[in-house]
């Protein structure tokens, strides 16, 4: 079975982690946490939760698009946007979960690779509210020692 | 797929041999294994058409008896056999021609001068176009514009007096996939003026999210999306941002 990142919303603590994380691997000099390909919210005050992209079976981006520049990758399970992007931005409005999206800056269309099949921000992640795996993960021990990679490491990675 | 795609041809670029997938140009071959071939009209979602010139290769076979010729890598698809070489002199001359020239249309396109300088030239040693614009009739424009559907872009004219316009106004969606394709930003747009989106000598008004009050697109860029993608017109009518915090609500629901 291949894996992919599951989302346990309740762990999330919005520490941004994530963010950093990714924008860390896909954002080239300088760093723009504003262009990460996942996001992690507090919503009314309590709702905490990280979203990105669910690199859905029939997804609306695939079939907007007019090129076939949405290809899934059969070694990651991810959707990849190839070069064939003409930048139509069908894709960033017809994604019904808000998780493909236009860079002004560089003229080009983002979204999650999950970095090709080994995601920085289940990573960094401290709470495991992402994780990059066969299955959903069993409810956590309190007392369970989790090892994440602490973030300065993240700090110190190459950006591209 | 169709099955010819995965059948394998061998060929030699620049000393390489290279299984090449049969079907596919030289220039696509050529970038999948890191061989950089200059171009400008190529663009890897639409067919290609061989306007620029600028990816000229040398090919031969060894049944040739050393002849060699000179094809469009873009066009080309590779053959078995086929000895390729993106580097030789006459490959270099060649563009160096296609680049002056190129020079004398669009003496102020930052991008070509760029190119030609690669190639050791500073100037045109051809007769400046006057008045000139940027574009250099690779027709991505007209072929973008044709994948999404609205087939509004044409070659107008003929010979050196060929130009790109949109001759029936109301085709336009008003997208702007043209101009941020456009290989030397020889489109111009204005964003947001008044609200409006100015694209192609035609004013558009804008579709605003009605939370964040971010623009979404022109009224007939969703209409059309939604039309050839046959998705619900909803879809389209919320910006990422703001589906994107839906949808961390929905994530958070789902767990409790
Ligand atoms: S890129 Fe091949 S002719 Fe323009």
């Amino acid at each position: 079975m291949s894996k992919r990142l599951f989302v346990t919303p309740y762990r999330c603590t919005d520490c941004k982690n994530c963010e950093v994380a990714c924008s860390f691997v896909h954002t080239r000099n300088p760093m723009k946490p504003a262009l990460t390909r996942v996001r992690a919210y507090t919503l009314m005050g309590e709702i905490k939760s990280v979203v990105l992209c669910l690199q859905c079976e029939d997804a609306a981006c695939q079939t907007v698009c007019p090129t076939g520049a949405l290809t899934r990758n059969p070694d990651t399970g991810a959707i990849d946007r190839t070069d064939a992007c003409i930048l139509c931005k069908a894709c960033t409005m017809a994604c019904p979960f808000g998780n493909i999206h236009f860079d002004p800056a560089y003229e080009e269309i983002v979204k999650c690779d999950v970095c090709g099949g080994d995601p920085a921000c289940a990573k960094y992640c401290p709470t495991r509210a992402l994780v990059w795996a066969e299955e959903p993960s069993p409810d956590l021990d309190p007392e369970e020692e989790i090892e994440v990679m602490p973030l300065p490491w993240a700090m110190t990675m190459p950006a591209k | 797929m169709p099955k010819d795609r995965s059948e394998k041809v061998r060929v030699t670029i620049d000393g390489r041999s290279i299984d090449a997938e049969k079907g596919k140009s030289i220039l696509e071959v050529a970038r999948e294994c890191g061989i950089e071939i200059p171009s400008l009209c190529y663009h890897p979602g639409l067919e290609s058409f061989g306007a620029c010139r600028l990816c000229v290769v040398e090919i031969t076979k060894p049944g040739w008896e050393g002849w060699k010729k000179l094809v469009t890598s873009c066009l080309y698809p590779v053959e078995e056999e086929l000895i390729i070489d993106t580097r030789s002199e006459e490959v270099r001359e060649n563009r160096s021609v296609v680049l002056d020239l190129l020079l004398a249309r669009v003496p102020e396109s930052d991008v070509i001068r760029q190119l030609a300088a690669e190639y050791g030239i500073h100037d045109t040693s051809y007769t400046k176009r006057e008045d000139a614009d940027t574009c250099i009739m690779c027709t991505i424009c007209v072929r973008v514009c044709d994948a999404i559907g609205a087939n509004a872009i044409a070659t107008l004219s003929r010979g050196p007096d060929k130009y790109v316009d949109v001759p029936d106004k109301d085709a336009c969606i008003g997208c702007l996939a043209c101009a941020l394709s456009c290989p030397t930003n020889a489109i111009p747009f204005e964003e947001f003026v008044n609200g409006k989106r100015k694209i192609w000598g035609r004013e558009f008004d804008l579709v605003y999210d009605e939370i964040s009050h971010e623009p979404i697109g022109t009224p007939e860029q969703i209409d059309h999306f939604a039309e050839k993608s046959g998705l619900p017109k909803e879809y389209f009518l919320k910006s990422d941002k703001v589906r994107k915090k839906e949808t961390a609500v929905t994530f958070a629901r789902v767990q409790f």
